[in-house]
């Protein structure tokens, strides 16, 4: 009795440790099955773990949803700063895009055209209704002087008038008053093609036995020296030869978009004083 | 006129030219462009005195003019001659009413074409503009006269333009 009051809990740890291994070693074989300990266990507190995880669940969304929100608003913030730079950088290179497209195909047009030329950009435009002009950026100072054509990329646009030292005012093909010598490219037939208004023009002067057909292309003759010969001017919407007269009726519609200019370019070539 | 007026004046022209011509093309159709020194020459006529308006309502016409067309001075003959017909029985109307003033507006835009398709037939060789100026009058007329409804409901419209 002496020698177990003496030695009983060095007994005791020693039993324990080997029942837990013994436990373990039992319970390796079957690792992947619940043993009558752990069902039991699992039935009686898990009617416990449902609310516990719906508080935790509650906390959790609070957490989430308010206390770490703190700075949401101030990033919810720089993150819409941050689209509308984005988006304005993305609207300004498709501006440039469609810029560097125009003013490739205005390059194009310098190129072919065999005289000087000035770049210029449309600044404003007549303030009646009645007229058609436009307002470009250059003027004496830039070397242009009254009468001298002005073409975009498409074909013809019109002639300078007015011209001050920093801007000139451009006479649009389709104004009334213009006038510019032209040929159906097609059949070589001359006439003058004179504004109508509306965007619209008329080849005049052109007689009945010329040939001219719906869609062929009114290009400049030259003849008065302001334009260069061959530029676009626009193509054949009509024609209507009546039964008395000596002239057929020729309705045009121009190249060039006059509604939408941005670039022009003058050619320095000719013009008066 | 005052010095505030004239300041006043003189910033509202330059502004309604600048609108005219490099802001309202970009957004309004050419028919449907308001003549805004026209509404501001009428404003002139109804309200202002004989001296100062007739001058200026010339030089409205020709800055009009510089602005548009080719025939300078067009404008400046229609617009001086609409200005002596308002001022001439302006003294005998009510002359602060927004109404008079919508209707002078619409009066003068059709009487300046009435002008200058006179002027022009008469003076220039403008074969079919008249087909032109007719087919925009009506949005014209319609236009001028929202315009100067639009202005008659500013605050301040009915204090006196000029200080003796």
């Amino acid at each position: 009795m002496d020698f177990l009051r003496k030695y009983m809990y060095p007994l005791i740890t020693g039993i324990g440790i080997l029942v837990a291994l013994l436990v373990f070693s039992l319970n390796v074989p079957r690792n992947r099955e619940a043993n009558g300990v752990e069902r039991s266990t699992l039935s009686i507190l898990s009617p416990l773990f449902r609310p516990v995880s719906r508080m935790s669940g509650f906390v959790e969304d609070i957490w989430d949803g308010y206390i770490r929100l703190v700075d949401t608003h101030s990033e919810n913030l720089r993150l819409r700063e941050d689209i509308r730079v984005l988006n304005q950088r993305v609207h300004e290179g498709n501006e440039a895009l469609l810029a560097n497209q125009r003013l490739e195909r205005l390059l194009d047009m310098k190129k072919s055209v065999k005289a000087p030329t000035v770049a210029a950009t449309v600044i404003g435009e007549d303030v009646s209704s009645w007229f058609r002009t436009l307002i470009i950026n250059r003027g004496s100072a830039n070397g242009i002087r009254e009468g001298m054509a002005v073409i975009a990329a498409d074909g013809v646009i019109g002639q300078t008038v007015k011209v001050s030292a920093t801007t000139s005012r451009v006479l649009l093909l389709t104004d009334h008053a213009s006038g510019v010598a032209a040929t159906i490219q097609r059949s070589r037939a001359r006439g003058v093609v004179k504004g109508k208004g509306e965007m619209l023009c008329t080849l005049e002067f052109t007689t009945r036995e010329e040939d001219v057909k719906v869609g062929d292309q009114v290009i400049t003759s030259g003849i008065g020296g302001v334009f260069l010969k061959g530029l676009p001017i626009g193509e054949v919407t009509m024609v209507k030869r009546g039964e008395y007269g000596i002239f057929q009726t020729i309705s045009i519609r121009p190249a060039v978009n006059l509604a939408h200019l941005e670039e022009v370019l003058v050619v320095q070539r000719g013009g008066y004083e | 006129m005052s010095r505030r007026a004239a300041i006043l004046l003189s910033g509202l022209v330059i502004l309604s030219i600048v609108i005219q011509v490099s802001l309202l093309p970009v957004f309004v159709l050419p028919p449907f462009k308001p003549d805004l020194l026209l509404v501001i020459m009428v404003f002139l006529a109804l309200r202002g005195s004989f001296e100062t308006g007739a001058p200026l309502a010339w030089l409205l016409g020709l800055l009009n003019d510089v602005c548009s067309g080719l025939y300078l001075g067009l404008n400046a003959a229609s617009f001086l001659i609409s200005f002596f017909v308002i001022k001439s029985i302006s003294d005998r109307l009510y002359a602060d009413s927004a109404i008079l003033f919508v209707l002078t507006v619409a009066g003068v835009t059709l009487a300046g074409f009435t002008l200058n398709l006179l002027l022009m037939v008469t003076f220039t060789t403008s074969p079919g503009i008249a087909y032109s100026m007719l087919s925009d009058l009506f949005p014209r007329l319609l236009v001028n006269a929202f315009v100067a409804s639009l202005v008659s409901a500013f605050p301040g419209f009915d204090s006196k333009l000029e200080v003796s």
